[in-house]
């Protein structure tokens, strides 16, 4: 339908100009007024309000990963032949060499044990070896009886990579068998760790573990190490010191994952723990060492050595 | 009446007031007000003001000055002399009195505030501002949230722990005495922690047997700690207190006091004051730098404990400890059956004791634990430690004003009543108010002066 009149202007039309903005108090002028009275509002607060302390734990060092791996041997020299010592050590470098790794070698004596037994050097010698290479990612303490089996393995990959840690540490597992109350968290996800170690069928094995380096692996080995625990008197001493600590400290528990012993901890005969299979990174002569016979170790290790020795040249 | 200006004298005219005279029941002025001469009735000043041209009526309805523009507002709130019948004589009291409040209160603030002017009008607005200012700051619970809140007074981060009831429970019945000094010493924390914006929980120290095979007496603090830490998220820094602890200067704040500033405060080489001689700092070569330094890492933000040294070593009757791994590590370890089988004959002090222990033995407590002069939080009355006699390194001094008493051991042979209230009045005394000082010190000694009487206002 057509409208006879186009629309009608509006009679009163209006006496001004429209509006130029929504807000007429926002001219350029006022702008800059709001912003300036806004400025000094923020700046009177920030001068008011307490800065927020940066917390202890924030500001905690990473370290950088040279090298990725300090591999930690103590070695006795008073009990154990040089030729034997020699395989051991040429054992570690050539593994460390092969994938950048540092070999640290203490010797017992070395630290003051203050009459506590020998075997307590392994835990000093760890420590010191964070101090030494404080870049490390990874200490690996596996003590002189033992061999490096398989030059392939690396310990980044093929242990410590938290999805791999997460597939390999037992959750909810006794710490010590066969049923012990204190049982290894259920929850813990694989970069909590920082601390890898085995069990045999005695108890938890200081043999071979691993330590990731930080301010907790440094809390634990002195913790570990206190000389009220060394002069406790403990049968085995630093092992059963460290199921003491870890059955009594939830703090030093959650940081623990226990792996299969063919992992970093496999044994030579089978009696006692986890028995070597082909591929396995390590192997330890357990037997020979709690025994305490030397001449028992060469002679046991002796295969073993012509094999990591020919793995060694292959790869 | 029917003029809206009051008749005045004018210099010619005499008392002209024709208008009075005429009894008109109208109120609204009349168009030109006839007077007995016959010509209109001029008013002196309105004529000046018109410039002398006469014909036109007298008044004007412009806002001329004060009286022009409240006329109606005036006359309204004069009284009435009412004729009407129903109402006569019903108020009598109110009768001829002048009811001002009659007028609307904001009508007459608008009044004053109109008649202002403008310079006055802003000065009084500052003023305003301030008062209204100090008012809502100091006499409303913003003070108290201002502190607590914990961008801006932080109070939220502190929690303070008080060990009450100590020894009570099953062992032994408690006195008039000690409720006494529990209620006083209670108190005292509440008040501060109120004014400071600062979380308190008290917790029961009763002896319980807590764990079916051990006895783990006075451990119980490393529980609480815990406990508090959890209840409080917002808490960074528990401070442990004794109940035989006084503020004595409610007016510091821990953040004042001590946090602000800590690097200045605290000393982390326990060389400076080493009551039990512990070799300081570590030498073994497996250390790390940090831990083989006298210092720690020298900085104030890794200090996670913090606590003082009496005469005899370290003294946990009022220390600080700060929410962190390292504190959860601490408060883990600080109890362990092995170094207790071992050590519990030797050791006295229990949990204070192990606490030195593990200082000595563990370079990680060592390098995160810092000290303050005992005088800071912990000053002691002259009856503790007293075999060297007074030693201004330990004992309460009131010209310094110290933070906080510590009756340390006053359970044992001392009076801690006595102590606990000799203690609280000389707090009070020390924190009078400028009214109270007048008074005693000035209007009393005048009184005495004059009369030779002491008084009491």
């Amino acid at each position: 339908m057509h409208l006879p009149y186009p629309p009608r202007k509006a009679s009163n039309p209006a006496p001004y100009l429209p509006r130029s903005s929504p807000l007429p108090g926002l001219r350029r002028t006022r702008l800059k007024l709001i912003a300036l009275v806004a400025l000094a509002f923020i700046t009177l607060i920030y001068l008011v309000s307490r800065p927020s302390n940066k917390h202890a734990d924030s500001v905690q060092w990473k370290p950088s990963g040279k090298p990725p791996v300090v591999l930690v041997t103590v070695l006795d020299e008073k009990k154990y032949g040089k030729g034997y010592l020699q395989t051991i050590v040429e054992n570690r470098i050539q593994y460390a060499e092969k994938h950048g790794y540092e070999a640290f070698f203490a010797k017992v004596g070395d630290y003051d044990l203050k009459g506590a037994p020998a075997s307590w050097t392994a835990v000093v010698a760890v420590r010191h070896a964070l101090t030494k290479f404080p870049d490390c990612h990874y200490v690996w303490y596996l003590e002189q009886n033992a061999f490096v089996m398989n030059p392939e393995l690396k310990i980044e990959d093929h242990v410590m990579q938290p999805s791999r840690l997460e597939e390999l540490m037992k959750k909810d597992f006794p710490v010590v068998p066969p049923d012990s109350i204190i049982r290894t968290f259920s929850h813990v996800k694989g970069q909590e760790i920082d601390l890898v170690i085995t069990q045999d069928k005695a108890g938890l094995s200081v043999g071979s573990f691993i330590v990731r380096n930080s301010d907790w692996a440094r809390f634990f080995l002195e913790t570990w190490f206190d000389p009220l625990y060394r002069s406790y008197n403990f049968q085995k001493a630093e092992t059963h010191a460290l199921e003491h600590i870890v059955q009594w400290h939830p703090t030093i528990l959650a940081k623990m994952a226990i792996v299969d012993q063919n992992i970093i901890n496999s044994y030579s005969k089978g009696a006692k723990g986890a028995q070597y299979k082909n591929g396995d990174l390590v192997v330890r002569f357990s037997d020979c060492s709690t025994a305490g016979k030397a001449q028992e170790c060469e002679t046991e290790s002796q295969p073993f050595a012509t094999k990591w020795r020919k793995a060694f040249a292959n790869s | 009446m029917s003029l809206s200006r009051s008749p005045s004298p004018v210099p010619g005219g005499g008392w002209a007031s024709p208008g009075l005279n005429i009894p008109s029941g109208r109120s609204s002025p009349t168009r030109g007000v006839t007077g007995s001469n016959g010509t209109p009735v001029m008013w002196e000043s309105s004529r000046l003001k018109r410039g002398g041209s006469a014909g036109y009526p007298s008044f004007s309805t412009k806002n001329e000055g004060f009286f022009g523009r409240h006329m109606r507002r005036l006359s309204r709130s004069l009284p009435r002399f009412s004729t009407s019948p129903y109402y006569a004589d019903k108020e009598k009291l109110g009768r001829g009195r002048w009811p001002i409040h009659n007028v609307p209160l904001l009508g007459r603030i608008r009044g004053i505030v109109g008649r202002m002017g403008r310079r006055m009008k802003i000065r009084l607005m500052v003023l305003l501002m301030i008062l209204l200012s100090i008012f809502t700051f100091y006499n409303t619970p913003m003070v108290y949230h201002w502190r607590r809140t914990t961008w801006l007074g932080g109070g939220q981060k502190f929690v303070i722990i008080l060990g009450a009831n100590v020894g009570g429970g099953v062992m032994e019945w408690k006195g008039a005495r000690e409720w006494a000094i529990e209620r006083d010493s209670v108190r005292n924390k509440k008040k501060y922690v109120a004014r400071w914006g600062y979380d308190l929980e008290i917790v029961d120290m009763s002896t319980k047997k807590r764990y079916a095979h051990e006895w783990r007496e006075s451990w119980e603090k490393v529980d609480f700690i815990r406990t508090a830490l959890r209840k409080y998220p917002k808490a960074e820094w528990i401070w442990w207190l004794d109940l035989n602890t006084f503020v004595m200067e409610p007016s510091y704040s821990l953040q004042d006091h001590i946090f602000d500033n800590l690097e200045k405060h605290i000393y982390r080489d326990i060389n400076e004051y080493n009551p039990l001689n512990i070799t300081h700092p570590l030498t073994d070569q497996y250390l790390d730098d940090d831990e083989r330094s006298p210092v720690g890492d020298g900085n104030a933000n890794s200090v996670n404990l913090i606590l003082s040294q009496d005469c005899s070593g370290f003294n946990l009757g009022s220390f600080f400890i700060r929410r962190s791994t390292w504190t959860d590590r601490l408060l883990d370890i600080w109890w362990d059956p092995v170094a207790y089988e071992q050590k519990h004959m030797e050791w006295e002090h229990k949990e204070q004791d192990a606490l030195e222990q593990l200082y000595i033995s563990q370079p990680w407590i060592r390098k995160h634990t810092g000290f303050l002069p005992q005088r800071m939080i912990n000053s002691f009355p002259t009856g503790a430690c007293a075999e060297g006699g007074k030693n201004p390194r330990i004992h309460y001094d009131e010209k310094d004003r110290d933070f906080l008493v510590s009756m340390a051991g006053c359970e044992w042979g001392r009076d801690c009543w006595g102590e606990m209230y000799n203690f609280r009045e000389l707090s009070y005394y020390l924190n009078r108010t400028w009214w109270e000082r007048f008074k005693e010190d000035f209007l009393a000694m005048i009184w005495f002066k004059l009369t030779g009487q002491k008084v009491k206002f």
